[in-house]
């Protein structure tokens, strides 16, 4: 007789579309097929499964239709299946999963459209916060700033894209008015965030979002400067710490000991 | 207490904005456990109407035990909206770090026993309250699982001290699926022990040719439900039941006329006396 450990096991595989014999042996059939009601579950997995995929990506839905889409997901569900039970945690790696889906390489943009979707996704789940308060930052000693570095929103993300993906995503949405983009208009830099209940993105310029990029990873606020300066040498530092204050996407500052500066 | 519905995303909006009469209401613990509006929208609910919180996700049932973390999060959850029950289910949904997303049927064994038992016992413990534990809807049994669903409920709470979650529809389609009698079931529940009666609706599908009844929460409570829900009353005759619909999701109004029509079963039992459904 197996034990749980090893009877759960083979269910695991069978609903994931693995071996369905080991599993069938320990189901008795009452007049149905033991196949036959491992399939009853196994539907009911995927189908949900799929439904969370689709409210997640209905754009990547959108362009691929609906039943290309449901083919990709099955694919995913099986080689990604959940690790966690709340299911708005489910799907992060779908992008990276599209670009190495072979039916779907053609569309050279979709993984990007792919991760706009999940960033808004994270955005609309992220915990809430406390915005920082700039006059914190009174009490930081002049020496003291460049070694700045921030701490971001959880509901923030900075995205770049050699595809218009802010356009392709506005163009199919169900309410939009004109569904053609031109993929050659060029690229996108943009940055995804809650802003009290609604999840919104905006583009932003190559040098802010450069330093925005740096100091949400975690460098200090010179070296975000420096990296927004590379791009544009009239980049206004001051400008654009008081623009992230004022936007409210910051939440706290460290001041490392100066040798880790980098 | 009359008759609460399960609170679902699209009638929040209305729910805030009119405040309607609804006796309470229950969620599921997974949809909450992030931040933004969801969270905030419960937070002014949970204000003016009872709360309780339904959990979908622990994975009672798992051989390879409960992941903490999540239990850890259910808990924040718990302390944070207060509130009155708390739920979850005999059944696992995670192996080897697979969340299968459904809630998975258990074969009914010493071996289970002792495992569910041990796994209440630290959810209790941690989330500091007494947990409800609902009967599943099935499609399947094991070869090896000589104890009744009921008898095995009936250990658990005997074991663990919790509570029964008593989901009308779901013995009724376990019971069609296998050919069992669902008032024989409802009678093998310990009454003492159970704390919350759940309804919804199911849909008729046909397995090779033979109809099986599939839990889909999609539609109204079915007639044969209703009458075994009247018989479930002369047993658990104050218990708090529940209206819980999550596909095809209708508009309020339809499931606050469910929840009215279990009310009026409820009220004509109360006044009729035990019996009269029994046949």
């Amino acid at each position: 007789m197996s034990t749980l450990r090893e009877l759960q096991a083979d269910l695991r595989a069978a609903l994931l579309g693995g071996p369905q014999g080991p599993a069938a042996a320990a189901v008795r059939e009452d007049g149905l097929a033991a196949e036959a009601r491992l399939a009853i579950y196994r539907h009911h997995v995927l189908a949900t499964l799929t439904d969370v995929l689709k409210a997640t990506y209905p754009v990547i839905c959108r362009l691929v239709d609906e039943r290309f889409f449901a083919y990709a997901a099955d694919r995913y569900i099986r080689r990604h299946p959940p690790t966690r039970p709340c299911l708005f945690e489910y799907g992060g790696p779908f992008a990276d999963f599209l670009e190495t889906f072979p039916p779907c390489r053609h569309l050279a943009y979709l993984p990007d459209v792919a991760r706009l979707e999940w960033a808004m996704n994270v955005a609309e789940h992220a915990g809430d916060v406390v915005t920082l308060d700039g006059r914190a930052l009174r009490s930081v000693e002049t020496a003291d700033i460049p070694r700045l570095r921030f701490i971001f929103d959880p509901s923030l993300a900075l995205l770049a894209s050699p595809w218009p993906i802010d356009r392709i995503w506005r163009a199919n949405q169900p309410d939009a008015a004109d569904g053609t983009v031109d993929l050659a208009a060029g690229g996108a830099r943009l940055e995804v965030r809650r802003v009290v209940d609604d999840v919104v993105f905006r583009s932003l310029e190559p040098a802010p979002w450069a330093f925005r990029s740096a100091l949400a990873a975690g460098r200090a606020l010179e070296a975000a400067a420096a990296a927004a300066l590379t791009l544009d040498a009239g980049f206004d530092l001051a400008g654009a710490l008081r623009e992230l204050l004022a936007d409210g996407v910051l939440t706290a500052f460290t001041l490392p000991p100066e040798e880790s500066t980098s | 207490m009359d008759t609460g519905i399960g609170l679902r995303a699209p009638h929040v909006v209305e729910i805030l904005a009119a405040r309607p009469p609804i006796a309470w209401l229950e969620v599921h613990a997974e949809n909450y456990m992030g931040g933004g509006a969801a969270l905030r929208d419960l937070e002014a609910l949970r204000l003016e109407y009872p709360l309780s919180v339904h959990g979908v996700g622990l994975s009672l049932g798992s051989a390879d035990g409960i992941d903490g973390g999540h239990l850890h999060r259910l808990r924040a959850l718990v302390d944070r909206l207060q509130p009155c029950l708390v739920s979850e289910h005999l059944s696992w949904s995670i192996a080897s770090g697979v969340y299968l997303n459904h809630l998975l049927p258990l074969p009914y064994t010493d071996e289970s026993l002792t495992l569910l038992a041990r796994h209440v016992d630290q959810a209790q413990t941690a989330l500091r309250r007494r947990l409800l534990i609902e009967n599943p809807s099935s499609y399947l049994r094991f070869r090896q699982s000589p104890i009744p669903e009921a008898e095995f409920l009936a250990a658990l709470a005997q074991r663990t001290g919790c509570g029964l979650l008593c989901d009308v529809n779901n013995v009724y389609v376990t019971a069609h699926n296998f050919g069992l009698d669902p008032g024989r079931y409802l009678m093998a529940l310990p009454a003492a022990a159970v704390g919350e009666i759940h309804l919804a609706g199911h849909s008729v599908n046909d397995a090779d040719g033979r109809p099986i009844l599939i839990d889909d929460h999609g539609s109204r409570v079915a007639d044969e439900v209703w009458t075994l829900y009247a018989r479930a009353r002369e047993r658990f005759a104050t218990t708090p039941a529940l209206i819980e619909w999550d596909t095809n999701i209708p508009p309020l109004a339809v499931l606050l006329g469910e929840a009215a029509t279990a009310d009026a079963i409820t009220h004509d039992v109360a006044r009729r006396g035990p019996g009269v459904y029994a046949a």
